[in-house]
């Protein structure tokens, strides 16, 4: 009797102790949490692919009414422009068409000039269509989530795409999701060429909607309208997808706004070039974010 | 009488866990690609908004440990690479021990002064969060993004606290602490 009388008023003490302590050891629990998250990557890796993938069914349920809501506002939105927007359409096609016709001649002259040369294509590009079913875009991060995964074929590094020009990368990947990290991401670097003059140059983002590219030889050289495309280098990224054109020179600064429309996004492409596993390698511009391409070069 | 038992049961679990439901639905809004022009600037603050509004309400439904969880699980799915995990855990911590502290100045006073509570809450979440990723990442990060946050959630908040409030109705133990008393079943006062 006396030995339980003891034993309950230990246990009281002790749980009159935790509950005076909760908030501390929570609180040591979230540092420790963060501790963790830094020292390692590959668990946290690990554990957010987890969550993504248990997240992304409750996702793809609320996708459609999400979508619908979307719609409504865009269709308000729209209605208040119509007529701005049908007399600018009207004028790009006519722009447009011209182009196309231009476009033809050139395709056919490049075909023959490659037979000439005997040119080799790089590895042909297959695309995985996905679905956005989530916005990973707060105050700190720019990307999106995707309803394709490990088995659809998608890969980390892999270009993701939109009609208009370049999204971002796949930067984590699960069974059955994936998420792309836009290239207005603060840890998006990637290697692109001025069309216009074909010099190199890295595009970084800085969670802003305009990107800022470095590393110029000569800022002089850039005018505004330039157009920027991948530059292929670090062997993820087919050449030449458009990625956006140049906005504003102002004494070594050069801004540049992205083709595709980050607000907008529905469905994306996601580019299979084959070759994801050079990205890894200790190319000169790192083209990857650390924690993905932490995760890529495993063996 | 049964079927009334196993009823009373239901109630009293879905009383329970609807707290922490609603809060895990926030969580996994904050993903949701709404394209509502700053209405998705608010969505990865409303999970904030939930704790606090449940914490003062019933904070005994809502246990730190859960929110610990539920923190986690936000910085899982919402952070970039190299962002603070758990970082979103600290702060649910941190405003639920405030609210709880301070629930005479926020439990049965007006709006106003619960609203300004949540904005100072709020406030102190927001510069937690951007301070935490800015040390964690070394970098610096543009604090406009967060500011913008941090006003659209405060001006959301009178529309969603009263939705959310009504947790409390009709829960006989949702009287105020002091005259709630520490009466056991069959205890007299002498």
């Amino acid at each position: 009797m006396a030995i339980r009388d003891d034993f309950e008023v230990v246990a009281g003490q002790v749980r009159a102790g935790i509950q005076r302590f909760a908030l501390g050891l929570l609180v040591l629990a979230a540092f420790g949490a963060m501790l963790v998250g830094k020292a390692d990557t590959v668990l946290v890796e690990h554990a957010r692919v987890l969550a993504l993938d248990l997240a992304s069914p409750v996702l793809e349920a609320i996708a459609r009414p999400v979508a619908v809501a979307n719609r409504a506002i865009a269709d308000l939105r729209e209605f208040a422009s119509l007529r701005e927007e049908n007399a600018r359409l009207r004028e790009e096609n006519a722009r447009l068409l011209a182009w196309q016709t231009a476009a033809r001649r050139l395709e056919n002259e490049n075909e023959g000039l490659r037979g000439l040369a005997n040119f080799r294509e790089g590895p042909e590009a297959s695309f995985i269509t996905a679905r956005i079913v989530g916005d990973s875009v707060s105050a700190y991060v720019r990307g999106a989530l995707l309803n394709v995964g490990r088995k659809a074929g998608v890969a980390p590094g892999q270009a993701v795409v939109t009609g208009e020009g370049l999204a971002g990368r796949i930067a984590e990947v699960g069974e059955n999701s994936a998420r792309v990290l836009f290239v207005t991401d603060v840890n998006s670097r990637l290697p692109v060429l001025i069309e216009r003059t074909r010099e190199r140059a890295i595009l970084a983002g800085d969670n802003s909607p305009q990107l800022r590219l470095t590393l110029l030889q000569s800022v002089a050289g850039v005018q505004r309208g330039d157009r920027i495309i991948t530059s292929g280098h670090g062997g993820s990224f087919p050449v030449g997808i458009p990625v956006g054109e140049v906005v504003e020179t102002s004494e070594g600064h050069v801004r540049v706004r992205p083709f595709a429309d980050f607000s907008r996004l529905e469905f994306v492409r996601v580019v299979d070039y084959g070759v994801t596993g050079l990205v890894g390698a200790p190319a000169p511009p790192p083209p990857a974010p650390s924690a993905a391409s932490g995760q890529r070069v495993k063996p | 009488m049964k079927a009334d038992g196993a009823l009373v049961t239901l109630d009293r679990w879905g009383r329970a866990a609807l707290p922490g439901t609603v809060l895990l639905l926030f969580v996994l809004l904050t993903l949701a690609p709404l394209r509502a022009p700053y209405l998705r600037d608010a969505l990865p603050l409303l999970p904030a908004l939930a704790v606090f509004q449940f914490s003062l309400a019933t904070p005994e439904r809502l246990p730190g440990p859960l929110l610990l969880a539920m923190g986690i699980l936000l910085d899982l799915l919402l952070g970039g690479p190299g962002a603070p995990i758990g970082v979103s855990a600290l702060g649910f911590v941190l405003i639920r021990a405030s609210v709880v502290a301070n629930r005479p100045y926020l439990v049965g006073v007006p709006f106003l002064f619960q609203w300004f509570g949540f904005c100072l809450l709020a406030g102190g979440f927001v510069i937690l969060v951007w301070a935490f990723t800015a040390v964690w990442t070394w970098t610096a990060i543009d604090p406009v993004p967060a500011i913008v946050q941090y006003v659209v959630v405060v001006v959301l908040y009178p529309l969603l606290a009263p939705l959310l409030a009504r947790v409390r109705a009709r829960d006989p133990l949702n009287v105020p602490e002091p005259s709630r008393g520490t009466a056991r079943p069959g205890e007299t006062t002498p």
